[in-house]
């Protein structure tokens, strides 16, 4: 059991203790507006992009699954936080783009990013609290979909197997 | 088959079974399958329902498969390691949530898991801080074990021989040898010879292969004359014959989803390990959703005369009874049953005239763990890596040749490594972007993890007893807590972080993370020695063969009956123990000596 507390404890300190499922391509946002959710799929796909290996957050539907997720959360507090959260961002955003966050180039997107994400293990202030938020939301999203296990990560276990994979002493 | 052991709710109240049994883990249900096999009525009272689990597990659907990726709705809450430190028991009071669950439901899958372990709104308990972990279901905990199945040596039944603390087990190693050998052959259990004289072998099957991080380490460590072993695991990987509820394993990996069990039964769980087998005979009557509340005395002998139960559903109650009374209903509730089951003959509750009911709670310690990172297989072409079981275990090295200053018994490690389903870094990765993504992923193999769990010392000071405020669901008096780590534990602890450091040094593997902290009593789900064993009735509760001192007609047959907590994972002795118990009280009822 070792091993599977250690994993989980680093899992749910790092994302924050949001819970984060569902499934899905883009589609009609249930919990974002529309803006708020083309923000959010650009954000991400920052966070996770498109390489020669395998495709990014946009293709792994994270946006669409984080939506499902918000809309059914418990109470208002993760909401909240996701609306303002997003809200800061755009306003950071508009002062140094003029434009908003689904409106930049994907370099501008880095740039942004990179002044919210200094010091992960230490945030401090509301947007480096949400980076961490939207991240941990991101990786959880996207390493639990089928790009991100099957694509991404190759994994190769959960088939079933005759003999056991691995050294014989 | 999952018609042909439906519970059957007609309990004749007016018959007198041999036997009851109470609670049918890994201990009731093999003192079901014993008594049953030598030809006894056997009366089996579950609190929980029947799950038919090869429907509820799913061990082997893909998380994207899921509505929300195997994770609970958001409406639940499993406690967490905080709440357990910084709130009060009982630790649901005041939460606004619609069910609330310990921390094992935070594990992976733990949608899965919701039937499984119980709601604290409905379980309160109160005291020191203790994660108390319960399954409520026909299984018990055998729904979500860990499956490391290890067997205990006289270096610890005759521990306090040999470092002067505690008491000796009225029993030694030869005593319940025979009986280790029958579970290993009856379950199954698959695992590596290495001759330790303080981890005796089992009679193994197929082994478990390790990954290239855990040859690593297991060289190096050779040098420092420690050993590790594959996971010593209580799967049958080579299929019983004798069983056909039980597959053998397929390696399909994804094991360390527990809570999601193994849906092929190749891991024991007691459902289709003993208890169908149990009924296979005739034998036992069956009633799930049962939660006892008093074992019954004879007004004029003082021995025990049956029990009296309560619906978990209608809150109907019953009254049942039977020539003996064992129980299995976890160490911790088998001694709330005895404190509440007071009466003329037993002013201070059931088989407790010694006062030690209760006391001496002991179990193991866990936090001190390590993760470390391989540098030699960063980059390297995907392999599979977790189809298995279980990783490796790195048995107990302090205090067996020469002595530690600091502490006395010791600990062991389980860990594993390579690439996972949804591997640790993905999430623990620092930064963003292009880079960020390809550090993930030529990492994800690389990562090698143990966490150590220590010996806790039985100590009389640690202990339950019934609150006398607070009650359950059901209008049961609930359980107090007086319990807390002491000094041995915590400089175990530091011994424990310092050489785990000093065996990745050695190994060259690169540490990532190194926990020192102490996680929260009860972490372990290893709960022993509420009613411990011994030949002298003013220390102790039951003899060797588990019959309480004061009442010859009542066993209890769990983990409460350990002298002391061993490091090593306590299942299969809670079995063997129960297997030889059963057949002397067995023995001793045909002879009509009971």
């Amino acid at each position: 059991m070792a091993d599977d507390f250690k994993r989980r404890d680093l899992f749910r300190l790092t994302a924050g203790g949001l819970l984060v499922a569902g499934l899905g391509k883009a589609e009609t946002p249930v919990f974002f507006t529309k803006d708020e959710y083309a923000a959010v799929d650009e954000l991400m796909e920052t966070i996770i992009p498109t390489d020669d290996h395998s495709p990014g957050a946009k293709a792994a539907g994270c946006a669409a699954y984080v939506d499902r997720q918000l809309a059914e959360s418990f109470g208002d507090k993760e909401k909240h936080e996701w609306r303002e959260g997003l809200k800061l961002l755009e306003a950071r955003c508009q002062k140094k783009f003029d434009k908003n966050i689904a409106g930049i180039t994907p370099h501008q997107r880095i740039e942004l990013l990179e002044e919210v994400s200094k010091d992960e293990e230490h945030p401090k202030g509301p947007e480096e609290k949400f980076f961490n938020v939207l991240k941990g939301a991101t990786a959880f999203a996207y390493y639990s979909s089928t790009i991100g296990i099957h694509k991404e990560i190759n994994y190769k276990g959960n088939v079933y197997l005759q003999e056991f994979v691995g050294t014989a002493l | 088959m999952e018609h042909s052991h439906e519970p059957m709710a007609n309990v004749d109240f007016n018959t007198v079974y041999d036997a009851i049994v109470v609670g049918s883990g890994a201990a009731g249900g093999m003192a079901t399958y014993v008594l049953a096999k030598h030809g006894l009525k056997v009366l089996l009272l579950e609190a929980g329902k029947k799950q038919d689990l090869t429907k509820e597990l799913h061990s082997m659907q893909w998380p994207y498969d899921h509505p929300r990726r195997g994770e609970m709705p958001q409406s639940d809450h499993a406690l967490n390691f905080n709440e357990y430190t910084f709130r009060k028991s009982p630790y649901a009071k005041g939460m606004n949530y619609n069910h609330v669950y310990s921390y094992v439901q935070n594990w992976g899958g733990s949608d899965y898991s919701k039937n499984i372990v119980v709601d604290e709104k409905d379980n309160p308990y109160s005291g020191t801080s203790y994660a108390w972990v319960r399954a409520r279901l026909l299984g018990g905990k055998t729904a979500i074990w860990g499956r490391l199945a290890l067997r205990l040596s006289d270096y610890d039944f005759k521990a306090a021989s040999r470092d002067g603390f505690g008491m000796d087990w009225p029993i030694s190693y030869k005593d319940i040898e025979p009986y280790y050998d029958k579970v290993d052959l009856f379950l199954g259990i698959s695992g590596h010879k290495e001759n330790l004289p303080w981890l005796p072998d089992s009679i193994f099957q197929r082994e478990l292969k390790l990954n290239p991080a855990d040859m690593l380490l297991r060289e190096s460590l050779k040098k420092m004359d420690r050993t590790l072993t594959p996971y010593r695991a209580g799967v049958t990987t080579d299929g019983l014959k004798h069983n056909h509820y039980r597959s053998r394993c397929f390696g399909r990996g994804a094991c360390n989803r527990h809570v999601g069990g193994c849906d092929i039964h190749a891991a024991f769980d007691s459902p289709t390990g003993v208890i169908y087998p149990a009924m296979d005979t005739g034998n036992v009557t069956l009633r799930t959703n049962a939660t006892v509340y008093e074992v019954t005395v004879d007004p004029n002998t003082g021995k025990a005369s049956g029990v009296s139960f309560i619906d978990s559903e209608t809150k109907r109650t019953y009254k049942a009874k039977s020539k003996i009374v064992v129980l299995g209903a976890s160490t911790l509730e088998s001694a709330r049953l005895l404190l509440l089951s007071k009466s003329r003959q037993h002013p201070n509750g059931l088989a407790n005239s010694s006062n030690h009911v209760g006391h001496n709670f002991c179990e193991h310690i866990m936090g001190p763990g390590i993760t470390g990172l391989v540098k030699d297989l960063v980059g390297k072409p995907r392999t599979l890596d977790d189809g298995h079981p279980g990783g490796f275990y790195v048995p107990r090295f302090r205090n067996l040749k020469t002595k530690n200053p600091k502490f006395i018994r010791g600990y062991g490690f389980e860990g594993g490594s390579g690439c996972t389903m949804i591997p640790g870094n993905a999430m623990s990765t620092p930064g963003f972007g292009a880079a960020r993504k390809k550090k993930v992923r030529d990492e994800a193999g690389a990562f090698i993890d143990m966490g150590a769990f220590g010996e806790v010392l039985p100590r009389y000071e640690n202990y339950v007893e019934i609150d006398p405020n607070i009650k359950d669901r059901w209008g049961i008096p609930v359980l107090k807590f007086n319990y807390k780590f002491g000094p041995n534990e915590k400089a175990m602890a530091k011994d424990m972080a310092d050489s785990a450091q000093e065996m990745f040094e050695e190994a060259g593997i690169e540490i990532v993370s190194l926990n020192r902290e102490i996680l929260t009593e009860g972490w372990s789900i290893h709960e022993l020695g509420t009613s411990r064993m011994g030949n002298d009735p003013k220390t102790s509760v039951l003899n060797q063969f588990q019959q309480a001192h004061d009442v010859p007609n009542l066993l209890v047959v769990d983990g409460s009956s350990h002298v002391n907590a061993s490091c090593q994972n306590p299942t299969w002795t809670i079995m063997a123990l129960a297997w030889r118990s059963c057949d002397h009280i067995a023995d001793k009822l045909k002879k009509g000596e009971v």
